[in-house]
């Protein structure tokens, strides 16, 4: 597998200048005959359909919500990032960029990085014109917000619906090219497989979830913006629908598979509740700047938190990190509050959660200070769990958030298939082993304005592509293939349910394995069992599960279950890749890799590399790669938070 | 043409309502302004009358637009409500409002309807007479009735349930919504409601009760 | 330690095969419903123990689950997203109703809306709507410095009051006229409050109530229900904005037309 990077040369600061020159164009009167198909309508989906067709290219879009403004970046609440340095503290595009590369504590490439701090300014530009109602200061101008612990104000905000508004600007900026008609927009429409025609990605097979219908699409190039695979884990903040089907099914037509370990787990959500639970909902971080973690000092204390006296609390952050205390970084909040379950002293009524007390706060500044700033999260709390924090320390667990891990893409953000692009969270590109907040907005909409519209010229520009047409025999095996395994998953259907399992039993079992071995912090042992196991359940699930109704007809059954199908097999090499990585480093801690403080320890040594996997067939091992990381512009520093 | 694209869109017909509704609200003012001499006493009534009789001009103009008025207001109003019936309440098994005292707002179109009716009644009654009576005693003879008197009550109770929500639906129509004047505003439809019932029912309620005997 | 209570349902839902089909209600019972759990959840539970039954699961859609992203929504005894207000159905818990209580539970209605299948409905209309003018029209690339447009901060609040509106149809489906007003309102109402949009509020507003009237949703008369039930309470003087805005496009906008 050619794992070349296609880093521009010249000095860090002046790659993507020196790239954008050298890269080949398209003539605007040509690039009406390109078709591009681009999967998912995120930020980074929507976004690059909108300036791809403004561009003059002939878009298809796709997207398996009834509406192209449902995708999962709407749930974004936080913010977005800019390097604009409108509040005159210190702020620059070198700062941005060495807090994203530190913050993904140096597994991330430097070129890549430092393009997506400089277009970051473009993006706020570019979204004011679109009109998203960013906050304002009382003068008019654009206001900031400190987050996610970075020392500069550098993140926009429309109220703590960031993400929503973002995501309607370039769903506005798609919406105009669907009424010019440049963009053909299909909705309720799942990506089932890749069709490559010549070593060159040229369409896709998709599954019409309206009626069951399967469809041939055809194009000079295939962009995937379908998100994170979180959902492996069965329980995540992630919308239900996403999933890994896209991405999979690339792989497994040789595009490379990315670090698929380094998967962010937020450390402020609302705890599980019930085996019913479906998902898992996120709160902001902001709430740790005044809440305080605590846990009862005695194991299975059963009173309530009122109950429970000063000196029996165990406030372990501010101990652990006297000088970070409750706002020490995402992994080591989410780990550490893990480590005070497992032995025995969470609380709530299973025992996954610990206290996030704001009692201390009201005191200090008054209940009135304190929901000013966090009503609207106190109110949502309330709404879920029926309590009132101001009266009762809040409860909080940590959950799968965020996958920085996907489909490695080159400078260019192409996979290793040619014509074959990822964009946003599906990519691994930029996060390393741990994404800064309000960093995931930023990348989905560069990628999208920003840099898929240079580098996908230059791919048109420097590439011979034939005409391909869908009645091609390459698109009716892939859509002969398609059809096989949604008569293989419905193979137990016709027999009523007997001594059957739901697609949901063997997600959660599934979900289980990962959260327990493959989680925050990991080791060789665990992950090896995970690993023997994981073909047990793959195969219970072929054998005994039960999918109600037809496959040629709307089912939400069967589109779960053949999500479930891949993560399945995806698990893999999710654990793989954990097991192999044998230093801790960004979110997760390899358990094998401490310091004697029990603290995380990287090592740069053996593992300042990209790990990229490569299908080699279903019953074989998947080929291990690495892409080596260089850093000429910053030197990696050990994180410490005592 | 701009014009016709206006009055076809479903913002233009309600504008139309609303400028309508206005219109016949600014009558009613006037209306009333004049009916106020009849608690002065039949002389003073007369005279009015009289007086507003000998411009036969104006009279026929005022006549001829409240016409075009009402049958605007009336036709654009059953034409809104027969297309909005296409939707219907009953397309759910159970229907329930959540906005309080939604009465009036549900029944605009019925009390439309019925203020249509009584305006039949009170032109045949009260334009189409015997112009050998005197007008101020045919008033005292016809709403001292009692079928007549009541019909007349209930009809300007429908006024009132009428105006509580056409007012305020005017003003939104027309663009008017400020949390500023939305209080004053809503003050404002309650107030015309209930000022148009006393003022109209207090007449024949006026001398059904025999205090204006002394008319 | 909050002990988890539960409660019995009786479900009368909506089951309709698709748009062509006659639809009727089917009556479930449910038991040991937690009350911590979601509406969604609780459907979840009756869709696992159908396909157990090896019966055909309830359709309805739904993707965030945490109030965003406008997937979800029914009619909960005659109320769209049901009782408690300003929660979308995928945030509205259990705990708002009491053991024995039946519920029906139909899909969003209106002429606009197409029924799918059972709770599932095709809101597509309101894309057609925004893609008749609901944007800015501003190519990727050469977009002034952030800062070089300056909105006061009570009118950026007041635009971001609508452009909350997450799509979900209950404006639609609880309005006795099936009017889109609230929706439409909404978007016009974000982009006429900000400078941005001002180049295009005439042709905007002509447009998109041209593509509002075409799509077969009714007239609005006032009856404020949409407001009422709205996730996100947005507020109907954003229809009486549009109401302004459109007035003025009709009478003043400089198109021959």
């Amino acid at each position: 597998m050619d794992l070349n990077a296609n880093i521009p040369s010249g000095p860090l600061a002046e790659k993507w200048d020196n790239h954008r020159f050298s890269s080949k164009l398209v003539n605007p009167a040509n690039r009406r005959k390109f078709t591009v198909i681009i999967v998912g309508t995120g930020l980074a989906g929507a976004s690059a359909s909108a300036t791809l067709a403004e561009q003059g290219y002939n878009v298809s879009t796709f997207c398996l919500q009834d509406s192209p403004r449902r995708a999962h970046s709407i749930a974004a609440q936080g913010g977005i990032n800019a390097a604009k340095n409108y509040q005159n503290d210190g702020d620059s595009v070198f700062r941005l960029f060495y807090d994203t590369i530190k913050g993904g504590d140096f597994r991330s490439r430097e070129a890549n990085v430092y393009r997506l701090a400089q277009v970051s300014n473009n993006i706020i530009d570019q979204c004011v014109a679109q009109g998203v109602p960013f906050a304002r200061e009382y003068g008019g101008t654009l206001a900031n917000r400190s987050f996610g612990g970075a020392q500069v104000s550098r993140t926009f905000y429309a109220r703590g619906q960031t993400g929503q508004q973002l995501l309607l600007g370039a769903y506005g900026a798609l919406s105009r090219q669907i009424h010019s008609g440049k963009v053909k927009m299909y909705t309720r429409r799942e990506m089932m497989d890749l069709v490559v025609v010549d070593g060159k990605a040229r369409g896709i097979i998709t599954r019409n979830m309206k009626n069951g219908e399967l469809e041939k699409h055809h194009a000079d190039a295939v962009i995937l913006a379908t998100g994170g695979y979180g959902n492996a884990y069965f329980l995540s903040t992630n919308a239900m629908s996403s999933n890994v089907t896209a991405a999979w099914r690339a792989y497994k037509h040789g595009a490379g598979f990315a670090n698929p370990c380094f998967v962010q787990i937020h450390p402020t959500c609302i705890p599980v509740h019930g085996t019913y639970q479906s998902k898992l909902t996120l709160m902001s971080e902001s709430l740790r700047n005044d809440g305080r973690v605590w846990v009862p000092v005695k194991a299975k204390d059963e009173r309530k938190p009122a109950d429970i006296p000063e000196n029996e609390r165990d406030y372990y952050l501010e101990k652990k990190y006297p000088s970070f205390g409750n706002l020490v970084p995402r992994d080591v909040a989410s780990r550490n509050a893990k480590e005070q379950c497992d032995a025995g002293k969470g609380v709530g009524t299973t025992g996954l959660a610990v206290y996030l007390d704001f009692a201390d706060a009201i005191k200090r500044d008054g209940g009135n200070t304190i929901l000013k700033k966090y009503g609207n999260l106190f109110q949502m709390y309330e709404k879920i769990t029926d309590t009132d924090p101001q009266k009762e320390p809040m409860m909080i667990y940590p959950a799968v958030h965020y996958t920085m891990g996907g489909l490695w893409v080159d400078y260019n953000l192409m996979t290793t298939i040619p014509g074959l692009f990822a964009l946003g969270e599906s990519n691994f590109s930029d996060h390393g082993a741990n994404r800064l907040g309000a960093s995931a907005l930023m990348q989905g909409l560069a990628d999208g304005y920003f840099i898929i519209g240079n580098t996908l010229a230059n791919y048109f520009g420097s590439t011979e592509l034939g005409t391909v047409c869908s009645d091609r025999e390459e698109f009716g095996e892939a859509k002969h293939n398609v059809g096989d395994r949604i008569h293989k998953l419905l193979k137990n259907s016709y027999e009523g349910f007997k001594d059957h399992i739901t697609v949901d039993d063997i997600h959660k079992k599934l979900g289980l394995l990962l959260w327990d071995n493959c989680g925050m912090a990991r080791n060789k042992e665990d992950l090896s069992k995970a690993l023997e196991e994981l073909p047990k359940i793959r195969d219970e699930f072929w054998d005994r599960v039960y999918i109600p109704g037809k496959g040629n007809d709307l089912n939400q059954s069967l589109e779960r279950a053949g999500r479930v199908a891949d993560f399945l097999e995806f698990g893999e090499i999710m654990i793989r890749d954990a097991l192999t990585r044998e230093e801790s480093c960004g979110c997760h801690l390899r358990e094998e890799s401490q310091t004697k403080e029990h603290e995380a320890k990287r090592d740069d040594q053996n593992y300042s590399h990209v790990a990229v996997w490569e299908y080699q067939g279903d019953d074989k091992e998947p080929l291990f790669h690495k892409e080596e990381l260089t850093f000429e512009n910053v030197t990696p520093s050990q994180r410490s938070y005592k | 043409m701009w014009i016709v694209r206006f009055f076809q869109s479903s913002i233009g017909k309600k504008m139309i309502m609303a400028f309508t509704g206005m219109l016949l609200f600014l009558f009613l003012c006037t209306h009333v302004m004049g009916n106020s001499t009849i608690y002065l006493g039949s002389s003073h009534f007369q005279h009015y009358a009289d007086t507003l009789h000998s411009f036969p001009v104006i009279v026929y103009l005022f006549s001829i637009s409240l016409l075009i008025i009402v049958s605007l207001h009336v036709g654009f109003g059953l034409n809104l409500y027969f297309k909005n019936r296409e939707e219907g309440d009953s397309r759910y098994a159970v229907t329930k409002r959540v906005v309080e005292n939604s009465l009036a707002s549900r029944t605009m179109i019925f009390s439309g309807l019925f203020i249509l009716v009584f305006l039949l009644v009170h032109v045949a009654g009260f334009t189409f007479r015997d112009e050998h009576e005197p007008i101020s005693e045919l008033v005292k003879e016809l709403l001292g009735g009692f079928f007549y008197g009541s019909f007349y009550i209930i009809a300007f109770s429908v006024l009132g349930l009428h105006l509580s929500h056409g007012f305020w639906s005017m003003l939104q129509t027309f663009g008017v919504n400020h949390p500023r004047y939305n209080k004053l505003i809503s003050s404002l439809s309650l107030f015309f409601s209930v000022f148009f019932f006393l003022f109209f029912a207090g007449i024949p309620l006026y001398f059904m009760t025999g205090l204006g005997s002394s008319y | 330690m909050k002990i988890m209570a539960t409660i019995d349902l009786t479900l009368n839902i909506w089951r309709q095969k698709d748009n062509d089909s006659l639809g009727e209600f089917e009556i479930y019972q449910l038991n040991n419903i937690s009350t911590d759990s979601s509406f969604l959840e609780m459907l979840d539970v009756l869709n696992e123990k159908l396909t157990r039954e090896g019966k055909i699961p309830v359709a309805f859609d739904h993707d965030c689950r945490e109030g965003i992203c406008g997937m979800c929504g029914a009619v909960i005894d005659g109320v769209a997203h049901g009782p408690e207000k300003a929660t979308t159905l995928c945030q509205l818990h259990m705990r708002n109703f009491s053991t024995g209580d039946t519920l029906v539970i139909e899909p969003f209605r209106s002429r606009a809306f197409p029924v799918k299948r059972d709770l599932m409905i095709d809101r597509s209309a309101f894309d057609r709507i925004i893609q008749s003018g609901g944007y800015v029209s501003t190519n990727t690339g050469g977009a002034i410095d952030g800062n070089s447009i300056l909105i006061p901060s009570d009118k950026a609040e007041l635009a971001m009051d609508a452009a909350a509106c997450i799509g979900c149809g209950a404006c639609v489906a609880s309005c006795p006229n099936g009017a889109a007003m609230l929706f439409t309102g909404a978007k016009i109402s974000q982009l006429c409050l900000l400078p941005q949009g001002a180049p295009e509020r005439h042709s905007r507003a002509l447009a998109m109530i041209d593509a509002m009237d075409k799509e077969g949703f009714g007239n609005c008369s006032n009856a404020k229900e949409c407001e009422a039930v709205c996730p996100k309470s947005i507020s109907i003087r954003n229809i009486a904005r549009l109401n302004r805005e459109y007035a003025k496009a009709a009478f003043l906008s400089e198109t021959k037309k």
